[in-house]
């Protein structure tokens, strides 16, 4: 009973918060600071294919037609890791994203470098970044529906630790590497910082299983990051 | 358009009216260990010191039946001739603590705060929808019921439909005080009520008159920090109101 009702109030207010986006973006302003083009984004849709990316090539590819449809000019890489294999080093989603800082589609600044968005310092990462639920937006604006709202898909693949590193053992973490859509696990993050007992952004928890269904049981949709490297 | 807040702002009324007759403190395993204070104390930031903000504290619990636990407001002091500064984090018991749901919002201090890089970057489970008061309601936030003039009091004193989501914890992130600096970050340790000197609204660290608040539902601010994301505008509780606060402050129980 308790939870209906506050999942009720959640939806209601994430309603609400939609719509002040939208005034926000109206706002009338005489000499407005020019807004910082995007340079960060969740994908609005996945390819739904649960974790067959089509490898990070099909990931960076889907960052790039998104982004482009959007309006953009940046080249976009996925924030994805791969794990290691025979003769392949494993790679890190950091080292695909440039050095910032990054702004979402609103021109609201996400983090400024690295540091401020992994938390590589103590200080950095008690003091966390830009990053929560009404800033983490796809390619089009829009908050990723989360936590107590209905299509909760705050579930955003990173296969990743909390530093933006892979994972160095043996187990699943990547569904493959982005190649399959039925066996395997893969760690994701949340978009609006809450489940999973963390706030964690790129490492909240691990699902298990790689199909699209899968997914969408544990309240995602094969969405993942999208950063501008230049 | 101007309809919709009102219509949302009724329906959320009778919501929150029916939940609060199923709310039960905490949960029979698991009793309320933490909360933030459903209102302000209504003096900016004056709290009558540490004193009075723990009286507060423990005032709120034993209206809602968990008075028989010993309640310390997480406030730090800064140190003044002959007394040392006072961490907010020394104050709060070992953990784990419980919302009024019986949720756990931490499991000790380093988890609460944040002591390693891994539990930092992780954080704790203080989210908008577990950061409760002592009556189990969400504390409104970050694009819940926008209006332009929810930060003025005339506003607030007419409707608790807005904003609301600045917490006083005079603290660093770490969870400690302020230390080696003239600047105040905790309105003369809770017992000023000044008006800030500027029409500024946050970050005026070092101007005067001001104390250090967290996001209630780790939006904006910033750095979405649950305790230390920006100071206020001054002390007067016209200042707190302005910028989305309202003086509240948490409460743990330490036993």
């Amino acid at each position: 009973m308790k939870r209906t009702i506050v999942s009720f109030a959640g939806a209601t207010l994430s309603l609400m918060a939609g719509s002040l986006v939208v005034l926000a973006a109206q706002a009338p302003g005489g000499a407005a600071p020019p807004r910082m083009p995007m340079s960060f984004f969740v994908t609005s849709v996945g390819l739904g294919k649960g974790g067959d990316l089509g490898g990070l090539a099909g990931a960076d590819a889907q960052c790039q037609a998104l982004a482009t449809a959007a309006g953009s000019t940046k080249t976009w890489h996925a924030y994805l890791s791969t794990q290691a294999r025979p003769g392949q080093p494993a790679i890190n989603a950091r080292e695909r994203i440039g050095s910032g800082p990054w702004y979402n589609s609103k021109g609201g600044i996400l983090a400024a470098d690295q540091n401020e968005l992994h938390g590589d310092t103590l200080e950095a990462a008690q003091q966390n970044n830009g990053m929560w639920k009404l800033s983490i937006l796809n390619e089009k604006g829009q908050m990723i529906r989360g936590e107590a709202e209905n299509g909760n898909v705050h579930d955003i693949l990173t296969g990743s630790n909390t530093d933006g590193r892979a994972f160095a053992d043996n187990a699943d973490r990547t569904c493959n590497n982005w190649t399959s859509s039925t066996t395997g696990s893969v760690l994701v993050g949340h978009s609006d910082r809450m489940g999973g007992g963390n706030i964690s952004w790129n490492s909240s928890e691990e699902v298990q299983g790689c199909s699209q269904e899968a997914f969408a049981r544990a309240h995602g949709a094969g969405l993942f990051y999208c950063f501008a490297v230049n | 358009m101007r309809k919709i807040p009102m219509i949302v702002a009724a329906l959320a009324a009778t919501m929150a009216g029916s939940y609060f007759a199923y709310a039960q403190q905490g949960s029979p395993e698991h009793p309320m260990t933490f909360f933030i204070t459903s209102a302000g104390m209504g003096d900016g930031g004056n709290f009558g010191g540490l004193k009075g903000a723990d009286a507060y504290c423990q005032l709120l619990a034993s209206r809602v039946g968990a008075g028989n636990k010993t309640w310390h407001a997480y406030l730090s002091t800064q140190e003044r001739p002959g007394q040392p500064a006072i961490n907010a984090r020394d104050r709060i018991g070992a953990g784990p603590w419980y919302n009024a749901y019986g949720e756990m919002i931490a499991r000790d201090l380093a988890h609460l705060h944040g002591d390693t890089l891994q539990l930092a970057r992780l954080g704790n489970n203080i989210t908008k929808l577990t950061n409760l008061t002592e009556k189990g309601q969400i504390v409104y936030g970050l694009g819940d019921f926008p209006d332009p003039q929810d930060g003025t009091i005339e506003y607030v004193s007419k409707t608790i439909y807005s904003n609301r989501h600045e917490v006083v914890t005079g603290s660093k992130p770490d969870g400690r005080a302020y230390t080696g600096t003239s600047v105040d970050y905790t309105c003369n340790n809770y017992t000023s009520n000044e008006a800030g000197t500027s029409g500024q609204a946050v970050r005026r660290n070092g101007m005067g008159a001001a104390m250090q608040v967290g996001m209630s539902d780790r939006n904006g601010g910033g750095n979405g920090s649950w305790n230390s994301a920006h100071s206020t505008g001054g002390c007067s509780q016209a200042d707190v109101v302005r910028t989305h606060g309202q003086g509240k402050f948490y409460c743990f129980a330490i036993n």
